[in-house]
């Protein structure tokens, strides 16, 4: 099969911009992303977005980018897989690089939230839930699903609210390091612990908050020193009471098993992750269901530091959602921009030891989809 | 209360399926249970969509069946504990209602 590799990335920085348009925040990713990988020649766009139809009234963004660009007539998409996006996006990109369709392929990731009052944001982003279903109609909502699998959690293992802030608490720690992140001001485990209450027991620092920004890589089938190792993707339950177990995310532990049986590699050859933490209570469980961690002890791993930056996994050294934002479209993407800066030495809150493994884990829904992608540092 | 049986596994849901997503092979059937059930885990919610704002915070729970291996996802009208024995109280634009079962 042809070998992918990634040649430039770009990312705008996460926040609020008010004064920027999403096309604005969409090419400047891009060019980045382009400059670095030599400006080649792209056969293809593929770009990651949730809302911009649904809030900013702007789709085509496949086509604008190719067109503001000057890259010519070359075919694009956007594509839509609500958090997922930018991680399905790129994924786009290699499957069509693979089938030797396209040489190169820009991808990018976009979203602008801030313009638009909560209630509004809230409302869109419930369009990733089924909402013609008992659910639904019932109140449960995206923090609400963390919260009741919070709340079982806290039953069945030893874990409390202090693990969930301790989460918040090293995603807030890494991102204070890393000049593209959101929210760089320290925080306490009491401030995290006592924060305003969302969904019990999920506080205002255990769920990711709304963000603009853009990020875009550059992958290609010609060589360079990152190699898309494997690219795997799973659906799974797109309702809570359709859940067999609700302590496992299926999407989750299903492409990150492929992913691994793609890359003949295990869990535990992984150097350096990037997980979807839209919930502190969501990367407790997706390290558990990516096989870093036995099943119901996540909690321990956290509280014996081991997924910090120092750890032997270190998990999110970019702020993760948590800190370094959640633009929707762009978030799979941005994962992948700090996991190539690791893998090149160059990544704020580097890990220790020339890591040569990383892996990115993005999540749609309340697991109705999840992208795994493994880079290799070659 | 009306769920969904598989005919040839075990399988139960709350929801119909075209097709049974535990063996791939079977149909789902209507089946007659009791509403009875015990609270499996729950939420406060304290933040909500526009639409529920005006009832907030209220509690919803995933609630298993007593008569079967199913769970059902309801709103509550008071907070409960995980173990609460619960009972349908009646049906709300489309969602079950739950009250804590004396
Ligand atoms: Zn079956």
């Amino acid at each position: 099969m042809t070998n992918v590799y990634v040649h430039g990335v770009g990312m705008t920085q996460f926040g609020t911009f008010v004064d920027r348009t999403m096309k604005d925040l969409l090419l400047d990713a891009c060019i980045q992303a382009l400059n670095e990988a030599g400006n080649p020649k792209v056969d293809a766009v593929y770009v990651g977005n949730f809302m911009g139809g649904s809030i900013y009234n702007q789709e085509i963004l496949g086509a604008i980018v190719a067109n503001e660009l000057g890259l010519g007539f070359i075919p694009t998409a956007k594509v839509e897989g609500a958090c997922a996006s930018g991680g399905i996006a790129v994924r786009q990109g290699v499957l069509g690089i693979q089938s030797g369709e396209y040489e190169t392929v820009l991808v990018a990731g976009v979203e602008k939230m801030k313009h638009a009052s909560t209630a509004d944001v809230t409302q869109a982003i419930n369009a990733a839930m089924d909402n013609d279903s008992n659910e639904k109609r019932a109140g449960l909502t995206f923090p609400g699903f963390f919260g009741v699998l919070a709340n079982r959690y806290f039953f069945e293992t030893g874990a409390s609210k202090k693990h969930l802030a301790m989460v918040a608490l090293k995603n807030r720690e890494n991102a204070i390091q890393n000049p593209l992140a959101q929210f760089r001001k320290p925080a306490t485990l009491e401030e995290i612990m006592e924060a305003r209450m969302i969904t019990n027991p999920l506080g205002l620092y255990d769920c990711s908050p709304m963000t603009d920004g853009a990020a875009a890589i550059v992958l290609s089938s010609k060589k360079s020193p990152v190699h898309v190792r494997s690219s795997a993707q799973s659906s799974g339950p797109t309702q809570m009471q359709d859940a067999d177990d609700l302590l496992s995310i299926p999407a989750i532990r299903e492409s990150g098993r492929l992913a691994y049986k793609k890359a003949g590699v295990g869990p535990e050859d992984i150097d350096v992750v990037e997980i979807h933490d839209c919930f502190s209570m969501t990367e407790m469980l997706a390290i558990e269901e990516l096989g870093f961690f036995s099943k119901r002890e996540g909690w321990k791993a956290i509280e014996e530091g081991r997924t910090k930056v120092t750890g032997d996994k270190p998990v999110n050294t970019s702020g993760g959602l948590l800190s370094r934002g959640h633009p929707i479209g762009a978030t799979g993407i941005s994962q992948l921009y700090q996991l190539v800066h690791q893998l090149r030495g160059t990544a704020p809150n580097q890990v220790a030891g020339n890591p040569r493994l990383a892996l990115a884990q993005n999540l749609g829904g309340t697991g109705s989809y999840s992208v795994v992608h493994i880079l290799e540092r070659v | 209360m009306k769920i969904f049986a598989c005919t040839s596994c075990d399988y139960h849901s709350v929801t119909s399926k075209y097709t049974c997503p535990k063996c791939q092979q079977g149909k789902l059937q209507e089946k007659e249970v009791s509403t009875k059930g015990t609270v499996y885990s729950f939420t406060d919610i304290h933040v909500a969509p526009a639409e529920f704002a005006h009832i907030a915070p209220y509690t919803v729970a995933l609630i298993e069946l007593d008569e079967a291996s199913v769970k059902v996802t309801a709103r509550m009208d008071s907070e409960v504990a995980i173990g609460d024995a619960v009972d349908l109280k009646g049906l709300e634009e489309g969602a079950f209602i739950y009250t804590k079962a004396n």
